[in-house]
């Protein structure tokens, strides 16, 4: 499981998220977890669905995994996909997340790629961090406050 | 499984609504998404990646953020899995981190048969996923209530309830909203219930 995330993970993530926008010239660029959940993003993404962008490239990376194991192949680290604006880049990054990227489609994937990996690095090594931060994987919701026993979703009245 | 983020005070959770086809996971899930009261924004698009016919291909994915809890931003995705036999490969990708399942059966006898398999097949596939059925929650639902060829609710828990520890089920008639809201609010109860009981992660 991906361990609980404090500010200072962030703050490092953001950091390298920030790094590789600037390296790549991206639009924007999101860590995601592998179950499809956003944990962070950096760049000009407030025009982006990135809750559903972030479900459906988790999706699909793990379909195309699905697929290399269909060939025997167990090293399928990314998926690409080039558009005529902005292409699209998914990479591995270690059990827990991924990295996807939004670029310029005039932007050489390869580039990306190239500064994608160290930036997967950083990544990879900020959650092992917070993983020996805490090695029980505690979830700490001591502020969660669901006293309230009304249903958590009403429905519209007509 | 649930990521939570404790900088953005940020918890969000994987719901699955799973079961036979053509059983209304779709339609449960179009529902909540039609008639759900959120503040501006806490709800998502619903995204389907459908056939040309309607029938679910590989996902429907709705996330929708609870209006009630205080102290955390708690985002729940709710995903549905495709009924049709032949798209197991897929059902198990959907599964993979899932928090809770919403078993959705069809509550017509001729579907019995269905149901069992689909809940069989359920079962066999959080095991290869290295999870454990009897610490998943989950709630059941028995759709369609409102077709004229419907087992009684007794059958059905006989059916699909008869386990140590039965689990909450409800009447449904998914298609005019009937039931659905009732099966979201338990289950993300029961999920939000055991984060803070547990407090840790396996």
């Amino acid at each position: 499981m991906l361990p609980q995330l404090f500010e200072e993970d962030i703050q490092a993530f953001d950091s390298a998220l920030q790094d590789l926008l600037i390296k790549t010239e991206a639009r924007a660029v999101l860590i995601i977890d592998k179950g499809g959940f956003l944990i962070t993003k950096y760049g000009s993404a407030d025009q982006v669905d990135t809750t559903t962008l972030g479900a459906l490239a988790a999706a699909s990376f793990a379909a195309t995994q699905c697929m290399a194991s269909l060939v025997s192949e167990t090293n399928f680290r990314s998926i690409y996909q080039q558009g005529e604006t902005y292409s699209l880049l998914v990479q591995n990054v270690d059990e827990f997340c991924l990295l996807t990227v939004i670029f310029s489609a005039a932007t050489s994937v390869g580039a990306v790629k190239y500064y994608a990996g160290a930036t997967g690095q950083k990544i990879a090594d900020q959650v092992k961090i917070a993983q020996k931060r805490d090695p029980q994987g505690g979830l700490d919701l001591a502020a969660l406050d669901i006293v309230d026993t009304a249903p958590l979703f009403r429905k519209k009245k007509v | 499984m649930a990521i939570i983020n404790q900088a953005t005070r940020e918890l969000q959770v994987k719901i699955v609504y799973y079961g036979p086809a053509m059983g209304g996971k779709t339609t449960n899930l179009v529902q909540v998404h039609q008639h759900v009261q959120t503040a501006q924004g806490d709800k998502g698009k619903l995204v389907s990646l459908a056939t040309s016919s309607d029938r679910t291909l590989f996902f429907d994915f709705l996330p929708i953020e609870a209006m009630a809890i205080k102290g955390f931003k708690t985002k729940f995705q709710l995903y549905t899995v495709p009924g049709q036999v032949i798209y197991n490969t897929t059902r198990q990708l959907v599964l993979r981190g899932v928090d809770g399942i919403v078993f959705v059966a069809d509550s017509q006898y001729d579907k019995m048969a269905e149901n069992v398999k689909s809940f069989a097949n359920l079962e066999e596939n959080l095991r290869s996923l290295n999870l454990n059925f009897a610490e998943l929650p989950y709630v059941l639902q028995y759709n369609k209530r409102d077709l004229p060829n419907v087992a009684p609710v007794e059958y059905l828990e006989f059916v699909l309830n008869n386990r140590d520890v039965q689990v909450p089920s409800f009447g449904a008639v998914a298609s005019k909203s009937e039931g659905v809201f009732e099966t979201l609010n338990m289950i993300t109860r029961m999920l939000l219930h055991k984060f803070i009981n547990e407090g840790v992660r396996r």
